[in-house]
């Protein structure tokens, strides 16, 4: 993948090539993102800033939100989720990523049968 | 990709314009919330240290005092015995519990016992989803056992362990 | 001697002969580096240190030191291995099997239970590469031998995988009587016999291998597929020359490389050398299109992975009749058995499976591969505890390190001719690329 720094925000989604109505699949999504972690001062306290890290995904389908996480800078680099998905219509498969800068990457993804 | 705020598009998006926090391209910038909603003041910094907190402590934040019970076989826990590298810890869990709208898991937990903060992440299922699975990548600080909590919509908590070993140095990599 | 016997002798020297001859068929003169500059080896001195320019990222970053007293696998590096020190042990040192302990499983040092089992809970993961130790006590075995094993074994085993560890400093002689004193102390009870083990993954000889990753080749499974699509869009793309490589090597890349990859590495004459796909691209990319695409740079990685899957399912199908692949092919494979580092290890004795050899058992918590069944059909390869991809060039820089050498440029050379004797063995395997690994 990308160096770190790189690219930071570019969202990737994967669906299998073929999918059938009311089947269950898996959808793997990643944002290219350092999530940064901790730096410590000498006494080894952490320093207070606002680390850059993803703390929030949200997959909607077809407008409805279907699977949320809450996530912490114990997330690696470049955060990756593998999640099933039951698809019994077609349509738009949407995944957001906020990082605590506020800013949201997203991607999507159009389901067919 | 796209960069998008997920708003009503007209009147917020030419407030921010007017406020001079996104650019005409209607790119997204730092949305600097603390600059013009002042109540929401402790939201707009969310990446600031939180204090270091042992895992039994994390349990009581998360769970109070419901009753956990082992998972009996019922969740999968895949995670390597021996990790390379603490930076990037796959973990699966998979669930072999209902997903129906009467009843399904609502929630996954996936903890560290010895990471400063043991909550590496939660997330949120919906029945939409047909299978309770998640898979993702972790950061362990050291050697620690690892645990998944699952969440049923009725409140019901099931747990399975396991140690992860963290190596350092060597050919490995 | 029976004439049978006679036949075979002159038979078997003739064969060393031309195998001698062919090794020593003038090696290609050194190659001016086309990869990123963390991939290319260079010493620099900064701030008065000599440091080797390395990747940025882990696991590199754990390793600063700069190696340049010890030998490489480079043509022109053709420093001696450091001679075998026969030594006694010094009498004035009061052992402390305590301190003993701590220094046999100090990783700043070997550690000994890399490869070498003793007891205790927190002896975790040792490995099974080396004798099982968790008796040696009940040996009664004599101080001196024992000084002079973990000095030099060399003595005893002139081809062992273990480091002569005071010959080449990485032990003082105080440091190794502690050491052995430690030793003395792992006992059985009864004799021989070490105490139950709780934990079956502690012990290398019991533990557990899990290696199934799922399908390689699945894009819900292995990120690594998301990168041939990004070489798609180079392919595709006209670089500085109004040219993309599409314009000439028509009907995409399923049509125009099918079946290109099984022939890698081989012999270019234009370049005089031996290359990996990789190696081509470095070159071929600027001189075609324009585009740069060095080693070990995001680009060339992609592009090398889309090349490699359109010859997925074929097997790999060296030509090795040329005289150049033969001497290659020779190069590489004394370099596969030539001893470098601090360390003074082969790639021989980790990878190969033989007794007092690594492959199959593990260094550590690492189960090692044996390349002879045929192991670089899967690279590039994504690592799923680094979240990036690999190709073997970069596995081998990193092996260097914790051999205590410097790297040699991804694309040199030496590594192209090495990686080819190790692609001989998966000559006929199916390429299956990109792979997925820990």
């Amino acid at each position: 993948m990308a160096e770190v720094g790189a690219d930071i925000g570019r969202v990737r989604i994967r669906l299998p090539s073929t999918i059938a109505k009311g089947e269950v699949i898996r959808v793997r999504a990643l944002v290219t993102h350092p999530m940064e972690v901790l730096s410590f001062d000498k006494e080894r306290k952490p320093i207070p800033k606002n680390y850059q890290f993803v703390y929030k995904i949200v997959a909607t389908y077809n407008g409805r939100e279907i699977l949320q996480a809450e996530t912490t800078q114990a997330v690696s680099q470049n955060p990756f989720i593998a999640f099933p998905l039951k698809v019994t219509e077609p349509g738009k498969l949407v995944i957001s990523f906020t990082d605590t800068n506020g800013k949201t990457y997203e991607g999507s993804a159009e389901i067919k049968f | 990709m796209k960069l998008e705020l997920d708003v009503p598009k007209l009147t917020r998006r030419d407030l921010l314009r007017a406020l001079g926090i996104i650019g005409s391209t209607g790119v997204a910038v730092s949305l600097g919330l603390g600059s013009f909603m002042t109540v929401a003041a402790q939201q707009t910094q969310p990446g600031m240290p939180q204090p270091d907190e042992k895992v039994d402590a994390t349990i009581k934040r998360l769970f109070g005092n419901r009753s956990i019970s082992p998972a009996d076989g019922k969740v999968k826990l895949e995670a390597p015995h021996i990790a390379e590298n603490g930076s990037v810890v796959p973990v699966t869990v998979e669930a072999d519990l209902p997903m129906t709208p009467q009843k399904h898991v609502k929630s996954i937990y996936i903890i560290s016992d010895k990471n400063r903060r043991p909550l590496n992440a939660k997330f949120s299922l919906t029945p939409e989803v047909g299978k309770a699975a998640i898979s993702t990548n972790i950061r362990l600080a050291e050697t620690t056992d690892l645990r998944a909590i699952v969440e049923m919509n009725d409140g019901a908590l099931y747990m399975v362990k396991q140690e992860v070993k963290v190596t350092v140095g060597g050919c490995g990599g | 001697m029976r004439p049978g016997m006679l036949f075979s002798l002159v038979g078997s020297v003739a064969v060393t002969a031309l195998a001698v001859a062919y090794a020593q068929m003038a090696a290609p003169g050194p190659w001016k580096s086309r990869a990123i500059p963390e991939a290319q080896g260079e010493v620099k001195e900064i701030d008065g240190k000599r440091m080797q320019i390395r990747y940025k990222g882990a696991p590199f970053a754990r390793e600063q030191r700069d190696w340049s007293q010890w030998r490489t696998y480079a043509y022109n590096d053709n420093r001696p291995e450091p001679p075998m020190q026969k030594v006694s042990m010094p009498k004035d040192v009061k052992g402390d099997p305590k301190l003993g302990r701590k220094l046999f499983m100090d990783g700043a040092k070997g550690p000994c239970t890399g490869c070498h089992l003793i007891q205790g809970d927190d002896v975790w993961p040792a490995g099974n590469i080396g004798p099982d130790l968790s008796t040696y006590g009940d040996r009664l075995l004599p101080d001196e031998f024992v000084y002079q094993m973990i000095y030099d074994s060399r003595l005893f085993f002139p081809n062992t995988a273990m480091p002569p560890w005071g010959t080449v400093g990485i032990f003082k002689p105080d440091e190794m009587v502690h050491i052995l004193m430690f030793l003395k102390t792992q006992k059985g009870n009864p004799p021989f016999v070490p105490p139950p083990e709780k934990d079956p993954d502690r012990n290398p000889f019991t533990r557990k291998v899990k290696s199934y990753l799922g399908d390689n080749l699945d894009p819900t499974n292995n990120p690594a597929m998301d990168l041939a699509d990004d070489a798609m869009v180079d392919w595709a793309k006209k670089g500085a020359s109004g040219k993309s490589c599409g314009d000439c090597h028509t009907g995409g890349p399923g049509k125009s490389m099918k079946g290109v990859a099984t022939k890698y590495p081989k012999h270019i004459a234009k370049y005089s050398r031996i290359m990996a796909i990789e190696d081509f691209v470095s070159v071929h990319a600027p001189e075609t299109t324009g585009q740069p695409m060095p080693s070990e740079g995001q680009a060339n990685i992609n592009m090398t992975i889309l090349i490699k899957m359109q010859s997925n399912g074929m097997p790999v199908n060296l030509d090795l009749t040329s005289p150049e692949m033969k001497a290659a092919l020779e190069r590489g494979k004394a370099s596969f058995y030539k001893r470098v580092g601090e360390r003074q290890h082969a790639c021989a004795d980790c990878h190969t499976n033989a007794p007092g050899k690594g492959a199959t058992k593990f260094l550590g918590g690492r189960l090692l591969g044996d390349v002879e069944t045929g192991l670089t059909n899967h690279f590039p390869t994504w690592r799923t505890s680094q979240g990036l991809v690999w190709d073997i060039r970069k596995r081998m820089q990193w092996c260097m390190l914790p051999l205590g050498m410097n790297y040699l440029a991804a694309d040199s050379v030496e590594y192209a001719e090495l990686e080819l004797y190790l692609a001989s063995f998966a000559h006929g395997k199916s390429m299956n690329v990109p792979g997925i690994r820990h």
